[in-house]
């Protein structure tokens, strides 16, 4: 731009202050041309940009008066600027909506993509008035993060920002990538780097997840017409993201039948418009231009350059919270107690021989490598930034660290070889490594190893997860684990320092100047940086910000993943490690954190605190190849000079499900010509094969496992849907029944009158049996009733089934919806207009799936046709409970058939076009007489029911329900006894009844029966007081309960049916020594959310082995369930141990109690012959029955030696084809 | 069996019996072993967590207890606060939470709680903190001498589950042992409670004082409203009410002449000078109960900062909660009424005398209504009635199923139909906190329905997280954009049709006695207040002009649209956009509304 330095007529300044860059344009306000226009990176400092701005503008422009100059400014942080120049503020999307309908007047819709937010702008054009309707959406805060977390993602990757510019959208080459949150696509992303997928086809995954979620969640399920105008940073810079909207728009088109121009080109239906980063500022100043002359007029910099000096610290102050460093001398004995010692690298003498083992870490974003001698010293690290391979990283590194031993003369020997992190099992596979250990129990042991076995707490921060460990006699008794949610701490710190163009090396020295700090509240990566960009905004310079953000961490692991507010309780030994302990910002706000809430606490930093893992893993080989007196790794030039070749392509791709995972194979190969495969990339056990051979194989291998250890979450999963009991016909016309009826009088007179006189009086009357007529019988056997698989119907399915067979409907005439897979959602998901928990959001899937898999329309011969969709509000729950204060569903769970009504009748009717009726009735199931009528309502017209058949079917669904809970009780009385028994540990699923769809629990029940651990579902443990009676009857005698089935001893609010039956099941569990918890919750759920607390507090009191996965959601987090089942076998095996030990003891008290017994007996004896002169038959039979049952702990001490214990013998499911048919005969 | 472990029931007391004298006595000897064996094995039971409950109302005697109350808005606080010092107790309010009650909130709450309950539990721990810090008071002074009462319910959302978060944080801040005292929202008047006249009885000389505060403090809330956005001399109603708080809080507290207090109250909001001819777009705040009515950074002080903007806020009255409650159980009874055979349940009829709740129902309905205007009518907030929640319930019957609740269940969705088809407001705002399971998950979802049903409503649902301001006043602002127009367009088009400028309606109302009164409500026929006051205004310099507009208002049905509206128009080939927005077409108005007939 070229301004004209000689023009004095006004001009009109339009300022953006995004959360990154400021832009201007100044614009004619005569002929709307835009004169000049600039952007600049504002590096946080936007007063100063701005100022910088108007600096350059009075420049351009000397010949302007100042005082006929107007400015309007927009953005983010626009707002606090404004008075202090004259300007009037404008809303952005306004800006932006102003900017659109001028330049682009044929414009349908726009998507604007910013750094942290995302906007929808839609123009209708109203057909009776001709004025243009805006209809605007932005994001909300999950979704956020949207050039953000492209910004971050390209970090990972490792993409340099330059080669995105060259980068093609591949459809055919796409891996799923979570959008609804930064943080989630952020632990997509790291899997996906671990697994050797190119960074090409991460970016585009990334894109096509972003562009994916808008238009399913941003459009709040309207259609984006065309044209469609593309803005914003990512849109302008990325092409592969333009490309990506141009394949998915019109895909949406014409999935919702919308019509288009075909003859343009898609480039021109959906565009980039040139100089798109400057739209919000000129659309400031077309706002400008509509409103008086005398808003917005320019008042000078002097006002700003005021608020620079002076505003900034007046307006912050009382606000602000304390800074990272009180005093100098504060920060001066920090520095002295935690300074992490340098480590010095081993000295070596030429013609040295050294003997040691290797222990590598392969984390999310770095690599790291240590050799340790046989005494345990360490004397050479090696450390790299992950180059998206796992296999050169470690080529890379041992190469380094034998170069850096031959460098000094000296030879290395490498006697073992262990590993830890993402990246062990390739490693394993492919350099046959002694050790591989899951990153925690690495980090355990090279915690002891330093600090001792006395050590309470170990807390490890790495780019990615969070770890904490909670130790006893030197081994992992607990552990929490960053989430989905609560992921990307370490990296956020990384990332911020980037964006502030400080080097992460020196942050700690920027944040340890701030004189006091914003303060943010805990919460995900997303939400911090949100409010990063809010604090900003309000004027914190960089150095508070960064400072707050230490801050912010150890609220982030102890109130957020940890979640034990006294951390008093977990003892005073802390050790605090993981690279991002090298901040000592964060250190420091951990170590203040700490010593605040444990005076006594003794915090220690480990010395090696990046390294700790691959210290643990060197460790850990050592002990290993020292017992066994050999080691199994390839050797170290072998291991150099592995070759590998790294595959991800069509032939890659697993075809043994739906899913069709894109997997990658890394074949790697020896000199001396030794070869293997590691396949990574699938999401179950079938992608771990290559041929169909081998997938049999490996299946009957699973289903032995299966079989022995049964898996009763996924029998319960099958089972609620089949036919639990063989229909019962209808008695016949004029059968003597009782039916009940009510006479009212004027009670359903509304007003005081009716009130007062209604009558109201119940009778039962003995009648003959109404039937429905012989066409109304014909008309249900035909029909079809489409019902998704979604949300309480997990729990009510069998009662559903059984109504609508007993009532005549053919057993094919009840259709339910398949289990919920990806390939499902990703097709169906395109209706939503909210954003709740995934079991609810997935019901649109379902439905989408009945709507378009199970009903083709013409219902002729072999067509298929659905007469109605039946999704139920269920408001309450049939429960086992006792005394408790409701048995009330989640509002979300009651509520989300009337949403999906809205969802599929807004634009388009969904149902009415294709002939099906929606019905969403209420379904009271705590209220049986209130339910007959409620169905009757619904079914008796449109099923021709009579009143009398509809109840008789209602009883008939009761008995299915109680004879499918009898059915999956008995089994899980089996597998409880069988483990008592065999002193053996059961997996206790907690989890609320759609968690056993095994898309919603990601099969990870599957991981620990596999491990030899039988799966038990709550509603399999038997609700039989009798047979509970011996877990509760201390409760109950100490007047805690009144029965087995009450609640009030450790949640008297429970009104909760599922979360009361989860808070029930956990009690159970910790009355259990047989039993180990494993408890799934899904993300948002908030009635999950206050049991959190009570859960913890019973299975804690109890000891019980727990681990839990929580904030579940759409996507797979593998990497994390992985370190979590491995975790969480170690604790289980540990727990198995301990629970042999107390078997043994037990029977030897047992036994030294007979013992005792008889010693006893035989004095009493001697004393009653003294007395009486003749032996008591009495106490002989005593001391023989004693005698006996000492006789029989040693048979069984010697049998149990001789046969393994853990199978667990099921009978299989005969007995529910046995309990059907007698069912069918009552 | 291992499990014998876990009760520790003695091996030895098979076949127990009473040894004679002199002999050894093996079932005690063998008892005594075996519980040393099991010592040396280390074979204890396992522990079993019990919860321990402070929730006695017969605890908090009066004569040193003092209870805290909080929760609602500041003005409401303070009354409730007077109302029960009148009574005999004493009483603290206190202020309305903030950023650190969040932080204290989720230090010590429950991860994934919504934000009421991080806001109301950190704001009571903030203030245990402050007592025992600043005004040296001991944690067992604490426990001993202080209570704090609120609501309870029995779900279904999160709600329900307050009372256990306020145990779970309090005994993770260190307070273990505080009583939080209850009473059920849905209780009715007399709930059970302390009968011991030196504790807390809840009973009906303990709610009828406190009725009254909330009522009252709606009505003040109501006009303060009304007033403040049209104020000529900024800060003034700010003042007036503050003024008008002491008052009122002073009469309760003396359990004075309340009447005496109403009529002060009204002189001084009188006294404010206001120019009601501003065209303020009106904005009617709606959604989750808490959010929409708390007052401090729970919702980002939405209220003040709506009116900072240039905006007149329609807030919702407590009492519209209350009615709602009563409407619910009325509801339920009568929908049970005609069952054959009672159920058990929390909502079954069985052992219930449904007769005699019809009548409290209809009684309490009548009663809330009654003082309600009463107190409308003495403090001067005129041309105002409470909802009929027969219409909403009706309005929403095919969106939203009445038995599903939690929240405030079907009415946001009807409150947003209202809002459009009576023109009562320029723009909705629907206040939700982050993930608040029955208005984020639920209605939002329906509303979404709403609003391609009646695309001429400008409709914007937020949520709260309590941080993030930035972002949610940013949206906030861009709908207020197309509000402001609206506002704009109304007041030029009443304007136009009376043939008047802006100046020329400034002046009648100058010189009109009374017109220009802070108190004065025009009868509402537009969304905003600006036109309202314009119409009234012109219908004086042209009452023929006026009776003609008045008419054509009274005479016109305002439309509710189904779905099966957007099928019949998708079948004449007509896009959904095409209908005429209500505010366009509704030329005059009655004062009050028309009662609606779901098609």
């Amino acid at each position: 731009m070229n301004p004209d330095s000689t023009r004095t007529a006004p001009i009109m300044i339009g300022l953006d202050v995004g959360s990154t860059t400021v832009k201007a344009t100044v614009v004619d306000p005569e002929s709307r041309a835009i004169l000049w226009r600039d952007y600049q990176r504002h590096h946080t400092r936007q007063p100063e940009s701005v100022l910088d701005f108007l600096e350059r503008i009075a420049a351009a422009f000397p010949g302007v008066p100042s005082e006929t100059i107007r400015v309007f400014v927009t953005g983010s942080g626009a707002a606090p600027i404004a008075p202090n120049i004259g300007a009037r503020f404008v809303q952005e999307v306004n800006a932006v909506t102003m900017a659109v309908e001028d330049l682009h007047p044929d414009v349908g819709s726009v998507i604007e993509l910013g750094g942290q937010d995302a906007k929808i702008i839609m123009f209708r054009k109203n057909e009776e008035t001709g004025e243009k309707q805006v209809m605007t959406s932005m994001n909300d805060k999950c979704a956020s993060g949207t050039g953000a977390t492209i910004d971050k993602c390209m970090i990972k990757v490792g993409m340099p920002e330059g080669d995105m510019a060259g980068l093609k959208f591949d459809r055919e080459r796409l891996h799923h990538v979570a959008a609804k949150c930064g943080v989630f696509a952020e632990t997509d992303i790291v899997n996906l780097v671990k697994s050797g997928i190119p960074a090409s086809e991460i970016m585009n995954s990334l894109a096509d997840a972003i562009v994916t979620q808008n238009l399913s969640v941003l459009t709040r399920g309207n259609t984006l017409k065309d044209r469609v105008l593309l803005l914003g940073g990512p849109n302008t810079f990325l092409p592969f993201l333009q490309e990506c909207w141009r394949l998915r728009i019109p895909e949406s088109w014409e999935q919702r039948g919308h019509t288009w121009d075909k003859s343009r080109p898609v480039e021109e239906l959906i565009f980039v418009p040139e100089g798109s980063q400057y739209y919000a500022a000129y659309g400031a100043v077309l706002y400008g231009l509509h409103e008086p002359a005398s808003v917005g007029k320019f008042t000078g910099i002097e006002g700003l350059r005021n608020f620079i000096v002076h505003g900034r610290k007046a307006r912050l102050g009382e606000a602000a919270g304390p800074p990272l460093v009180r005093n100098k001398s504060d920060l001066e004995v920090f520095r002295e107690n935690y300074r992490i010692p340098k480590f010095v690298s081993a000295e070596l003498v030429p013609g040295q021989v050294v003997r040691g083992v290797i222990g590598l870490d392969g984390g999310s974003t770095s690599s790291k490598c240590v050799l340790v001698d046989e005494s345990g010293t360490i004397l050479l690290k090696e450390y790299t930034l992950s180059k998206g391979n796992p296999i050169q990283d470690m080529k890379d590194m041992l190469r380094s660290l034998n170069d850096r031993v031959e460098a000094q003369g000296a030879t290395l020997d490498v006697i073992g070889f262990g590993a830890t992190g993402y990246a062990a099992d390739v490693l394993e596979e492919s350099l046959r490594a002694d050790v591989n250990i899951v990153e925690t129990v690495a980090h355990m042991m090279s915690a002891v190893h330093f600090f001792g076995p006395d050590v309470d707490v170990i807390c490890d921060i790495g780019g990615q997860d969070i770890k904490v460990l909670f130790m006893q006699n030197g081994d992992i008794k607990n552990f929490r684990l960053s989430n989905q949610c609560s992921a990307g701490n370490g990296m956020l710190l990384q990332a911020m320092a980037d964006q502030f163009g400080i080097p992460v090396q020196e942050y700690a020295g920027a944040a340890f100047e701030a004189g006091m700090s914003p303060k943010f509240s805990y919460g995900c990566a997303v939400f911090l940086d949100a409010d990063r960009v809010n604090f900003q905004k309000e004027g914190y310079t960089k150095e508070e910000l960064l400072a707050g953000l230490a801050m912010v961490l150890p609220k982030n692991i102890w109130q957020y993943v940890v979640q034990i507010p006294r951390m008093a309780s977990l003892g005073t030994k802390f050790v605090l490690q993981g690279g991002t302990q090298h901040n000592l910002a964060a250190l420091k706000a951990q170590v203040d954190y700490i010593k605040e809430r444990v005076p006594d606490a003794q915090v220690f930093v480990h010395p090696h605190t990046g390294e700790a893992g691959a210290i643990g893993a060197a460790m850990e080989t050592l002990r290993v190849v020292k017992r066994r007196g050999s080691s199994t790794f390839v050797g170290l030039q072998a291991a150099i000079g592995i070759e590998y070749t790294s595959k991800n392509d069509e032939e890659t791709r697993c075809h043994f499900c739906a899913n069709e995972c894109s997997r990658t194979f890394i074949d790697t190969r020896t000199h001396d010509g030794q070869t293997s495969r590691y396949i990574s990339g699938f999401s179950c056990e079938k992608g771990t094969v290559e041929s169909l051979d081998a997938l049999k194989v490996l299946q009957k291998e699973r289903n032995k496992i299966r079989k022995r250890y049964p898996n009763l979450v996924e029998y319960e999963a099958k089972l609620a849907f089949r036919q639990i009991r063989v229909p019962v016909p209808l008695p016949a016309a004029g059968t003597p029944t009782d039916a009940r009826v009510v006479e009212t009088n004027l009670v359903e007179a509304r007003g005081i009158l009716g009130r007062l006189l209604g009558k109201r009086e119940q009778r039962v009357v003995r009648r003959g049996f109404e039937r429905s007529s012989q066409d109304a019988a014909e008309r249900r056997a035909r029909a079809r009733i489409g019902i998704p698989k979604a949300l309480n119907i997990w729990s009510m399915a069998p009662f559903l089934r059984s109504y609508f067979e007993t009532a005549g409907v053919d057993g094919k005439g009840v259709v339910f919806s398949e289990d919920t897979s990806e390939e499902m959602w990703l097709e169906g998901a395109k209706y939503g207009s909210v954003d709740p928990c995934y079991p609810a959001k997935v019901s649109q899937a379902h439905i989408h799936q009945l709507l378009f898999h199970e009903h083709d329309g013409d219902g002729g011969v072999g067509g298929k046709r659905l007469d109605y969709v039946f999704f139920p509000c269920i408001t309450h729950l049939p429960s086992f409970l006792d005394g408790t204060m409701d048995s009330a569903a989640c509002p979300i769970v009651a509520g989300t058939p009337e949403v999906m009504k809205a969802a599929f009748t807004k634009e388009v009717d969904f149902f009415a076009t294709r002939g099906i009726e929606y019905l969403s009735p209420a379904l009271t199931f705590n209220e049986p007489n209130l339910l007959k009528r409620q169905l009757f309502e619904v079914f008796g017209p449109r099923l021709g029911l009579t009143r009398d058949e509809n109840d008789f079917a209602v009883d008939e669904a009761w008995k299915a329900l109680a004879e499918f809970d009898r059915e999956i009780q008995d089994k899980g009385r089996q597998v409880i006894e069988e483990v008592e028994r065999d002193d053996q540990i059961a997996i206790l699923m907690l989890g609320r009844p759609y968690h056993s769809d095994p898309g919603l629990n990601h099969t990870v029940m599957d991981e620990f029966q596999v491990l030899g651990y039988p799966i038990l579902s709550m509603r399999s443990i038997p609700k039989d007081r009798g047979w509970l009676e011996r877990f509760f009857r201390k409760d109950i005698a100490d007047g805690r309960i009144r029965d087995s089935l009450g609640l009030e001893d450790v949640w008297p609010e429970a009104y909760s049916a599922n979360s009361a039956q989860k808070v029930w099941a956990a009690r159970f569990a910790a009355r259990h020594p047989n039993i180990a918890v494993l408890d799934l919750s899904s993300f948002k759920c908030g009635h999950d959310a206050p049991t959190y607390g009570i859960i913890d507090n019973i299975i804690s009191t109890a000891g019980t082995p727990y681990s839990a996965l929580h904030d579940i959601d759409a996507n797979k987090p593998t990497g994390s369930i992985r370190i979590r089942v491995k975790t969480y076998a170690h604790s289980l095996k540990l727990h198995k141990e301990r629970l042999e030990d107390v078997a043994s003891q037990k029977e030897a008290l047992g036994y030294r109690v007979d013992e005792k017994r008889i010693e006893l007996l035989r004095l009493k004896q001697a004393q009653v012959a003294a007395r009486h002169g003749q032996l008591d038959p009495a106490l002989e039979g005593q001391i023989q029955d004693a005698l006996g049952r000492m006789r029989a702990y040693e048979a069984k001490r010697e049998k149990k030696a001789e046969t393994p214990a853990g199978i667990i013998t099921l009978s299989s499911l005969s007995l529910t084809k046995k309990r059907m048919h007698a069912g069918a005969t009552a | 069996m291992t499990t014998d472990l876990l009760n520790f029931v003695p091996l030895s007391a098979f076949g127990k019996s009473s040894p004679p004298l002199g002999e050894v006595d093996i079932d005690a000897e063998l008892a005594r072993f075996e519980a040393d064996e099991r010592k040396k094995l280390g074979l204890g039971g396992k522990e079993q967590y019990q919860e321990k409950l402070f929730h006695d109302p017969r605890t908090a005697k009066k004569a040193h207890t003092t209870i805290l109350v909080s929760g609602l808005t500041m003005a409401q606080d303070l009354l409730v606060s007077g109302a029960l010092a009148g009574i005999g107790y004493r009483v603290i309010s206190l202020d309305a939470p903030d950023q650190q009650a969040l932080r204290l909130g989720k230090e010590f709450g429950n991860r994934g709680q919504c934000n009421p309950t991080y806001f109301t539990v950190g704001n009571l721990v903030k203030h245990l903190q402050l007592l025992r810090e600043s005004e040296g008071i001991t944690t067992q002074q604490v426990v001993d001498n202080y209570v704090f009462l609120t609501a309870g319910s029995c779900g279904p959302c999160r709600f329900g589950m307050y009372v256990t978060e306020y145990r779970k944080a309090l005994r993770d801040a260190g307070f273990e042992g505080f009583r939080v005292l209850l009473f059920q929202m849905a209780g009715g008047i007399k709930q059970a409670s302390g009968d011991d006249k030196d504790g807390l009885v809840m009973g009906p000389a303990f709610f009828w004082p406190i009725v009254k505060a909330l009522l009252i403090g709606d009505v003040l809330n109501g006009i303060a409203y009304r007033i403040r956005p049209f104020e000529v001399e900024p800060g003034a109603t700010d003042k007036a009410m503050q003024e008008s708080k002491e008052i009122l809080h002073a009469a309760f507290v003396a359990d004075g002449n309340l009447i005496v207090a109403m009529w002060k109250v009204r002189r001084i909001f009188g006294a404010v000078k206001v120019d009601r001819l501003r065209p303020k777009p009106k904005v009617g705040i709606i959604g989750e109960f808490w959010a929409m009515t708390t007052e401090g950074d729970g919702n980002y002080r939405i209220q003040k900062f709506l009116q900072e903007e240039g905006a007149e806020v329609d807030v919702q009255f407590v009492a519209n909660w209350i009615l709602f409650m009563v409407w619910e159980a009325e509801r339920d009874t009568r929908h049970r009424m005609s069952l054959g055979k009672d159920d058990k349940g929390r909502k079954g009829l069985e052992g219930k005398d449904p007769r005699k709740k019809l009548i409290m129902t209809w009684l309490g309905d009548k009663a809330i209504r009654l003082l309600f205007q009463s107190f409308a009518q003495m403090l001067g907030l005129h041309g105002f009635t409470l909802p009929d929640m027969h219409e909403i319930a009706s309005v929403a019957k095919d969106f939203y199923n009445h038995d599903v609740r939690g929240g405030e269940a079907h009415m946001e969705v009807a409150k947003n139909i209202l809002n459009v088809i009576h023109s009562k407001v320029n723009m909705t705002l629907s206040v939700k906190p982050f993930g608040c399971m029955p208005s984020s998950g639920v209605s939002d979802g329906v509303q979404s329905a709403i609003t391609e049903l009646y695309p001429e409503a400008i409709f914007l649902p937020i949520e709260t997280t309590g941080d993030g301001a930035v972002n949610v006043y940013s949206r906030v602002q861009m709908m207020l954009f197309k509000a402001r127009k609206a506002a704009r367009k109304e007041l030029d088009d009443v304007l136009g049709a009376y043939d008047m400028s802006e100046d020329e309606a400034r002046n009648l109302i100058a010189r009109v006695p009374g017109l220009a009164h802070a108190l004065i409500a025009a009868p509402h026929r537009h969304a905003s207040t600006a036109a309202n006051i314009a119409e009234l205004a012109g219908s004086i310099r042209h009452p023929v002009k006026g009776f003609q507009r008045w008419w054509a208002h009274r005479n016109h049905k305002p439309e509710e649209r189904l779905a099966k509206h957007l099928a019949s128009r998708a079948n004449l080939g007509v896009p959904t956009a095409a209908r005429t927005p209500a505010s366009v077409k509704a030329p005059a108005a009655s004062v009050k509304s028309q009662p609606v007939k779901t098609a």
